[in-house]
């Protein structure tokens, strides 16, 4: 087996409200490999979201480590976390979280931006936006856009830096079924270009669409199994074709 | 991030918030506003004072004669005359300090040429009053021993009594009406402007001292060489207060008066000058004083407002801080943001600065002088204001964490 992408070690995280200790995770074990496809589940409090701010190096653990490609960053400072956001980790989030008054292009570039060696080529930024379908649509501001176009320009932004591994935060959670279901579709099209992505939901539905499953309940890893993804294009043909005949009936 | 992103993002930020933006920089624009103006107008201040110092000559006392007290009722000064021409040659023979001492009479006339009348001052002086007041002739020439000896109808005339009666023509050898008296122009002074209690010090004749006496009614003299004051000129500076204590004696023993009620005043001009100047220097450093403090305040406004900015955007931050940003990123955006603010406000502030102290100028007869170095500081430390009250701001965004910033709602 080839060295992991990003992989998690006995990672434990106790948060102190009030006088009560409330331990979040209790040491959780989790390999990634390269051009994995996860979903992370669990209902709320079962600590996937701490685990994937984790992942992200957006929070740091009580105990335990986090690696990427074998290199522990459990200690680094908020400088160093910073860098290696920017250079392994691509974020999508459920509010896109987009820049306002800023064009779309210009959000896709924000990554390289915080980069000391860009040399402010915006060719890959452009390449990134076209890939998610939005080539004609670079100058327009976030508010001029539709939901779906939205999350698809944040999904350009956490490509542009060729991360190691896309982390995605509900990224359905704000949209309607159709174009959750094309925003699934587009991860999986990403996943068979060979990118990893690691995408937390609480819907069976979205989680179907990943190879891997990871369900959390208090704090720790209650089942870690392969299984069969399903097809978002699949699913949204069937979808479509379901609206029509409403729409005739 | 390069710097110059930096700047843009700033740019964007405040066009964001372009309403809330002009208000926060409004303070800045007034204090900077308010300390150029009064910076301006008490260089100015200065600047005029120093003007008629040397307008004045410099080292100047003025003597009058007093009204002699009779019967308990004292008429105004100059009244009665008892000061004379021999009291100043006996001021310059007997003090060797002083340089010149020259004897004056003044009156007021009615002055017509042509169609044009004209009441300016009227001077009786000799050739003395050149060097002791720093006048320069501009056109023609000083009296002559014949004219000062023989009563001569000449006179030299400032050079506003030149432009309301002559205008553009040449006024030399022109024969002009001085009541009812014709006498002829034979110089023209150089203009001195005016003096800072705002009067003209052009608008005037010099006429010989006889002339005046004996030409131009109206005065009841007790000598016939009796004049109105002296302008004792004191070669050294630093020799004022000998000179005045030795001219006391002089003329007490002259008029032969001992008690305190003396026939005569000393006066010394450049130091009532100088007085009234720090007066209105004191004065324009309260008023910059209080203009710093809008400055100040202007400050606590943009730390305020960087504080809300901030808070607004702590999702913003928390993004930024996700796909990248270091803790020194943040800093340094909110940093420039506060700065950008202060030096717009600075700015502008300046141009509304220039606009007043021109307006001032043009309209009120103030004299304002915007000094280059007065102008450097204010920007400079406008841009100051910025980063001393963006600090806290800033500080505070970039120890924001990452997760909870994200969160924010």
């Amino acid at each position: 087996m080839s060295l992991p992408v990003i992989e998690s070690l006995g990672l434990t995280k106790t948060y102190r409200m009030g006088s009560q200790q409330v331990q979040a995770l209790a040491g959780v074990d989790v390999h990634i490999q390269q051009g994995e496809f996860i979903a992370v589940m669990g209902p709320s409090g079962s600590g996937k979201s701490t685990f994937m701010n984790m992942l992200g190096c957006l929070d740091s653990p009580s105990s335990g480590e986090i690696r990427i490609q074998g290199e522990n960053v459990t200690h680094l400072s908020a400088a160093e976390l910073a860098r290696i956001r920017n250079r392994y980790i691509g974020f999508v989030f459920q509010q896109f979280n987009l820049l306002p008054r800023t064009t779309a292009l210009d959000n896709v570039l924000l990554p390289l931006l915080y980069r000391k060696d860009h040399d402010g080529n915006q060719d890959f930024a452009t390449e990134c936006l076209r890939r998610v379908g939005l080539e004609q649509r670079m100058d327009h501001h976030p508010s001029q856009l539709s939901g779906g176009q939205q999350q698809r320009v944040a999904i350009a932004r956490a490509l542009v830096n060729q991360p190691a591994v896309v982390l995605a935060d509900e990224p359905t959670g704000a949209l309607d079924t159709e174009t959750g279901l094309e925003i699934m579709q587009l991860f999986q099209q990403l996943n068979q270009e060979g990118k990893t992505i690691v995408l937390v939901t609480h819907e069976p539905e979205v989680a179907a669409f990943a190879s891997r499953q990871l369900i959390f309940r208090d704090g720790r890893l209650q089942s870690d199994k392969q299984v069969k993804a399903e097809s978002a294009s699949e699913h949204l043909a069937r979808y479509r074709t379901q609206k029509q005949q409403e729409g005739l009936a | 991030m390069k710097w110059w992103m930096l700047c843009k993002v700033a740019w964007v930020a405040l066009q964001v918030n372009l309403m809330r933006s002009i208000l926060t920089m409004l303070g800045i624009i007034i204090g900077v506003a308010a300390v150029i103006i009064m910076l301006a107008l008490g260089a100015g201040a200065q600047h005029e004072v120093d003007q008629q110092i040397k307008n004045l000559g410099g080292n100047v006392f003025v003597v009058f004669a007093r009204g002699r007290a009779s019967s308990g009722a004292r008429g105004a000064s100059g009244s009665v005359q008892t000061l004379t021409e021999m009291d100043a040659e006996a001021i310059e023979q007997q003090i060797p300090q002083v340089s010149v001492a020259a004897p004056t009479i003044w009156a007021n006339a009615q002055v017509i040429y042509g169609n044009m009348n004209w009441a300016p001052s009227v001077r009786g002086v000799d050739n003395r009053i050149f060097p002791a007041q720093n006048w320069q002739l501009a056109q023609g020439r000083e009296f002559s021993a014949a004219e000062l000896s023989s009563a001569g109808r000449v006179a030299i005339i400032g050079a506003t009594v030149q432009r309301e009666l002559f205008g553009a023509s040449d006024p030399i050898g022109q024969t002009i009406r001085v009541d009812r008296t014709p006498v002829t122009v034979i110089g023209v002074l150089e203009a001195k402007g005016q003096n800072t209690q705002g009067n003209d010090q052009d608008d005037l004749i010099f006429m010989p001292l006889d002339t005046v006496r004996k030409r131009i009614a109206g005065m009841t003299l007790a000598s016939p060489r009796a004049v109105r004051s002296l302008i004792v000129q004191v070669a050294d500076e630093r020799d004022m207060e000998l000179v005045e204590q030795e001219m006391e004696a002089l003329l007490r023993q002259r008029m032969r008066t001992t008690g305190t009620d003396a026939p005569f005043q000393i006066r010394n001009l450049s130091e009532m000058v100088e007085t009234r100047a720090r007066t209105m220097q004191i004065f324009n450093g309260l008023l910059a004083a209080v203009a710093s403090v809008s400055l100040l305040v202007g400050g606590i406004g943009i730390m305020n407002i960087m504080l809300v900015s901030v808070t607004e955007r702590t999702r913003e931050i928390g993004l930024r801080m996700a796909v990248g940003a270091e803790p020194g990123d943040i800093m340094r955006q909110f940093l420039i943001e506060a700065m950008l603010l202060c030096s717009l406000g600075g700015t502008l502030g300046l141009s509304i600065a220039v606009l007043v102290t021109r307006s001032l100028e043009k309209f009120a007869g103030f004299t304002a002088i915007i000094q280059p170095e007065v102008v450097l500081l204010s920007i400079g430390f406008s841009a100051l204001i910025g980063i001393f009250f963006g600090y806290y701001p800033a500080r505070k965004a970039s120890q924001l964490q990452p997760i909870d910033a994200l969160r924010h709602e």
